[in-house]
């Protein structure tokens, strides 16, 4: 679904991503994991072009994509992303917020949008406030509409960037639950995420970033249970 | 104590009719100049944030300029100027030298509304599949114009004040009538006192509207 090859990123003199691999395959879930500043963020905004690499390539659904001449605008509607600081539209209602880029982008009619839009913060147990502002609701609220209106745009994969790390303890469960479900129905994922009992249960495939490179991919298994390279055991450590 | 009371308030009483009029004066040159800075302020807020160097010299050429000099010696270039060229009324040139020196002030408050709304707002629209245009007018402006309610209400209050400088061309607006009152009546302290207190009914009058009004917008939304 997502073919990433020997992508290279750089912020100025940093070279943040080293030449990374990285197939993911539809309907799999794949988990990101490492320290901060590994670059496991970046390699997540590289796959919904938000970062442009400076070296490799990424193919989304078969299709290798050229940032100078494709449609950018047209790929990333078809990549879902989440963000840690949830980034709702505080001017607009929670339902407007979900459907916003159905009417805008694929210029659905208003009434088929609503009955989207309302059917998918049914999903995510939110439809008692679909009028309310987004600055009324709790973290794990926003994160979960945050959710839907991803999902709005029926994305052919999403993309999680620490969906939870932002968010008070006791709300962490609602937005993970959210994002199993999901997982259960057989969307594709790519998930930043330090929650370990997330990554056991639902990822197909947990894969260690260290200094921007891939340094371990395994099953939960075999990740937890019989770690490769000493850096993902001391991170291991470090997490449980 | 009383005494000046009295004076003043004898001053106040046969001049309203003159003041009631010139408040107008004021009023409309106040208005012209925030709806005319309003528009010459967003043009080049939008050529700031163009990319377009040539815009963004043309627009920091401008500002530089307007805000680098006084507004007194723009009334009168403005004026000396234009009649040179085109025939108009002073009111009209006075008016107009306002709008193009808020333009400048206006430019910078859309400017930094338009860049102080969160870079995550825009990444949220564009990984939706919307593009630059429309992530721009459904996202990032209807979010700067409510950031920029408070500063453009204080500009506002600040035309207001400043529209007495048009005194200098001879417009009839509420300093230059109490200017004329002071030099006629001799009374130049009750004279100045009376336009100070014109100034401070109305700044008082609009902070109370403004207050009001970004009130009102903060419902529910922030």
């Amino acid at each position: 679904m997502i073919i990433g090859e020997n992508i290279h990123k750089s912020f100025g003199d940093l070279e943040v991503l080293k030449g990374v691999d990285l197939h993911v395959q539809p309907q799999e879930v794949v988990v990101l994991v490492g320290v901060s500043g590994s670059g496991k963020s970046t390699l997540l905004r590289c796959f919904n072009f938000l970062e442009m690499i400076n070296e490799g390539s990424i193919t989304i659904d078969g299709k290798k994509v050229d940032p100078k001449k494709d449609n950018l605008t047209k790929i990333r509607a078809e990549v879902g992303m989440v963000f840690q600081h949830f980034n709702l539209f505080p001017h607009k209602t929670v339902l407007e917020n979900v459907i916003e880029a159905p009417l805008t982008v694929k210029k659905m009619n208003k009434e088929k949008a609503k009955k989207l839009g309302l059917e998918l913060l049914e999903k995510v147990g939110l439809s008692d406030k679909a009028d309310v502002y987004p600055s009324k609701l709790s973290g794990g609220q926003k994160q979960r509409v945050a959710i839907a209106r991803s999902l709005a745009m029926e994305p052919k994969v999403m993309l999680f960037d620490e969906p939870t790390s932002a968010l008070d303890p006791e709300l962490v469960g609602e937005v993970l639950q959210v994002m199993k479900q999901l997982a259960e129905e057989g969307m594709t994922m790519v998930v930043v995420t330090h929650e370990m009992k997330f990554a056991k249960e639902v990822a197909d495939r947990i894969i260690m970033i260290d200094q921007g490179t891939i340094i371990e991919s395994a099953d939960p298994e075999n990740f937890f249970g019989n770690p490769q390279h000493e850096r993902t055991r001391q991170f291991i450590q470090l997490v449980e | 104590m009383f005494e000046l009371f009295g004076t003043v308030f004898e001053v106040f009483m046969r001049t309203y009719p003159g003041f009631l009029e010139a408040t107008v004066v004021t009023l409309q040159l106040t208005a012209i100049g925030v709806i005319l800075g309003t528009v010459i302020g967003l043009v080049f807020a939008l050529m700031k944030i163009s990319g377009s160097k040539i815009l963004q010299w043309i627009a920091n050429v401008y500002i530089t300029v307007i805000r680098g000099t006084p507004l007194i010696v723009q009334i009168m270039f403005l004026y000396f100027g234009i009649v040179e060229i085109y025939t108009m009324s002073n009111f009209w040139a006075g008016a107009i030298a306002l709008g193009v020196h808020n333009g400048a002030y206006i430019a910078e408050i859309f400017r930094g509304a338009i860049q102080g709304v969160d870079p995550g707002q825009r990444e949220a629209s564009m990984s939706l599949g919307m593009n630059r245009k429309q992530t721009m007018q459904r996202i990032v402006f209807p979010q700067a114009l409510r950031r920029s309610i408070p500063p453009l209400g204080n500009q506002f209050i600040i035309t207001l004040k400043d529209s007495s400088l048009v005194y200098i061309i001879g417009v009839s607006e509420i300093f230059s009538l109490a200017n004329r009152e002071a030099a006629q009546s001799f009374q130049p302290f009750e004279s100045f006192l009376v336009v100070a207190l014109y100034y401070l009914v109305l700044v008082m009058i609009f902070t109370y509207l403004l207050r009001w009004y970004e009130n009102r917008l903060d419902v529910d939304k922030t």
